[in-house]
């Protein structure tokens, strides 16, 4: 297995250009681009596939450059969005796509189409043409035709977006579960941050051609670098204020709504900031305490019922926040209902500090 | 054929004018024509119901099938020339911009709105011992006699090409326009270069388009007679123009009528063998009924 890495790799065309990107993937590791569409993340696997020629950079799988090599002559294949199989063959011939080119003996063929069709439990299928597919089998084939003839690097291109949501996260588990057995590189290209999530071991987020921030799920999610990092992997509540050391090692930020004792990440932070919480960090309080450091009095609008979490809608002033309870939070509570007033409060080291954006 | 009789009664109207129409226009004037190859031409050129086979012998003697296998190669030799030509133009147009694509259609059939012989008549003028070809050669000096292209069967086989080709075009162009191009991308992906990626997809998935379109211009080039008649002089004798003689200038009916059958029938049988070939290939129709697909495309 080697490392597939990206460098200074950029691309231009018409209006769009993908900004020099530098990426070291690890063999062997699930790895996701995600972004919103037209962030430059189908490029970068289509410059990975080979059906792009980078403007300028280079591609290096190993030790070997394959930035100007043909898609045919790189050990790197794709799972094509609407999965793009070959409609004139059966299900078994398309499996064996890969090793007929090569050449291969028929004893040979057959014993490892059927050892890829078992590793995706398709091997019922073979016979079958490919309008007989449901979306869920289209997509076994799919990845059984690119894992066949055991590629270095396999692309998957928005493989889950044709697929009725009900099926997809199941869908999605059995996927992850393959490529964990199969052990090869994975590269996923991706608008659902779910799914991001859910598959990736590391993950990069770009915006308009250009990648914001890299880090395993966890790291993103909670120590997001960048704004639109933050709100595009889930929701977040904003509030603005001022940074100051009132002692040394001890930090606050004072906005409108008061003065909240925050925890400095690495990150060189300008005076004005964004202190940012996610809903599901932020606690609910029927009375005010004084044990809680950070604190706010709101009207709860709107209440969600979710079965698993129930989700408020809470007016402070003039900002609005979004909050987001366990049901196991809410049992221990007396039940709480619309125009009630509540408190809000958060450990102090999940908030997240940014700089301000929108404002440069 | 037994349940599309029983159905008979489920047919929609438009079905029926459809069913009229292929019966007054096609299978009545055939079955006369048919029916009139085994009737006699008695020597003060009466014709007579006496039945007979004498007419089909007559069409089987060397000279007709000679002629038969001349029409026949000359047919297919210039329908896999509007293969060779037709299919890059299909391929080219649609890859094209729709504004490309429309301009390359439409030149494709201006010619077409012309008059038939007068595109032929065209041809003449071009390619004559005193057309614009032979006296561009002369002057350049690149020959002192001008080239025989007129009245050869070079000079048939070039009208067949050139009248026949649009309609070749059109049916390939419509299967390629259909061709989804993620197929070309996923076989280059899975390692092919681009000749199997044009034999190993592209060509099985517009290969319906392909063998209608030539049939499309194999059959009524087997038929055709004015472009033989014209381009080919007197020389060249093809299958159209026997008949028309024995119709028209010999007056004996049943014997071009025997000749008409036989290649009616023989092209029905040759589009009927295509049809059963393309049903025994994997595509589409007789699936197994299983599974609804969704999503997929």
């Amino acid at each position: 297995m080697y490392e597939l890495r990206c460098e200074s790799l950029a691309k231009s065309f018409g209006s769009f250009a993908l900004q020099p990107l530098d990426l070291t993937i690890q063999p062997g590791e699930f790895f996701s681009l995600l972004g919103p569409s037209g962030c430059g993340k189908t490029t970068v696997l289509r410059l990975l596939g080979g059906f792009e020629q980078a403007s300028s950079g280079r591609i290096m799988l190993g030790e070997r450059d394959i930035t100007r090599l043909p898609p045919h002559k790189r050990n790197i294949h794709t799972v094509f969005q609407r999965y793009a199989l070959f409609p004139h063959l059966s299900v078994f011939e398309n499996v064996a796509f890969s090793l007929r080119l090569k050449g291969l003996a028929r004893a040979e063929i057959q014993k490892r189409v059927d050892e890829t069709m078992a590793l995706t439990e398709i091997s019922a299928l073979a016979d079958r043409r490919i309008h007989q597919l449901s979306g869920g089998q289209a997509q076994r084939v799919a990845l059984a035709r690119a894992l066949v003839d055991q590629p270095a690097v396999l692309l998957l291109d928005e493989p889950f977006s044709a697929l009725d949501p009900s099926l997809r996260i199941r869908v999605r588990e059995e996927v992850r579960a393959i490529c964990k057995k199969v052990g090869a590189t994975f590269i996923l290209v991706t608008h659902d941050q779910e799914e991001a999530l859910q598959l990736s071991d590391r993950l990069a987020v770009m915006k308009e051609g250009r990648c914001l921030q890299v880090g395993t799920p966890k790291a993103i999610y909670e120590d997001p670098t960048d704004a639109f990092v933050a709100s595009f992997i889930g929701p977040v509540n904003e509030i603005r204020g001022e940074l100051s050391e009132i002692q040394p090692g001890e930090w606050t930020v004072a906005s409108s709504m008061g003065t909240f004792r925050v925890k400095k990440n690495g990150l060189a932070l300008p005076r004005d900031v964004s202190m940012l919480l996610r809903p599901e960090k932020m606690r609910l309080l029927r009375q005010r305490s004084n044990t809680q450091e950070n604190l706010l009095e709101g009207e709860i609008l709107d209440l969600t019922y979710l079965g698993s979490r129930t989700e408020y809608t809470i007016r402070t002033g003039n900002t609005v926040f979004k909050v987001s309870e366990a049901e196991m939070e809410r049992q221990k509570k007396r039940l709480l209902n619309q125009r009630d007033r509540v408190f809000l409060t958060w450990k102090t080291e999940d908030a997240i500090l940014l700089p301000q954006s929108g404002q440069k | 054929m037994k349940k599309l009789v029983l159905r008979l009664r489920d047919w929609p109207p438009s079905a029926w004018i459809f069913f009229a129409w292929l019966v007054t226009l096609s299978v009545v004037p055939f079955l006369i024509i048919f029916g009139m190859s085994f009737a006699t031409r008695t020597s003060a050129g009466v014709i007579t119901w006496d039945l007979t086979l004498a007419n089909y012998e007559r069409a089987f003697h060397l000279v007709y099938l000679k002629v038969l296998a001349k029409t026949f190669f000359l047919s297919l030799g210039a329908t896999l020339t509007c293969l060779l030509i037709g299919f890059p133009v299909a391929y080219y147009l649609a890859r094209a911009t729709p504004e490309k694509r429309q301009l390359g259609l439409m030149l494709l059939f201006i010619p077409f709105w012309t008059n038939f012989i007068l595109r032929i008549y065209g041809i003449v003028s071009i390619f004559g011992n005193h057309g614009l070809l032979n006296q561009l050669i002369m002057r350049l000096g690149l020959t002192d006699t001008p080239l025989e292209i007129l009245y050869t069967r070079f000079g048939v086989y070039l009208g067949l090409v050139y009248n026949y080709l649009p309609f070749l075009v059109v049916p390939i162009f419509s299967a390629l326009e259909k061709f989804d191009l993620s197929l070309r991308e996923a076989a280059m992906d899975l390692g092919a270069n681009r000749w199997q990626t044009f034999t190993r997809v592209l060509l099985p998935n517009v290969r319906e388009g392909v063998a209608v379109g030539s049939l499309f211009v194999f059959i009524p080039m087997m038929g055709e007679y004015v472009i033989p008649d014209i381009l080919g002089g007197a020389k060249e004798v093809f299958l159209g123009r026997v008949m028309v003689e024995q119709f028209f200038t010999m007056q004996d009916w049943p014997f071009g009528s025997a000749l008409a059958s036989i290649l009616s029938i023989g092209l029905v049988i040759a589009v009927w063998v295509q049809m059963k070939f393309e049903r025994g290939k994997p595509r589409g129709s007789a699936g197994a009924g299983v599974g609804v697909s969704h999503g997929v495309h």
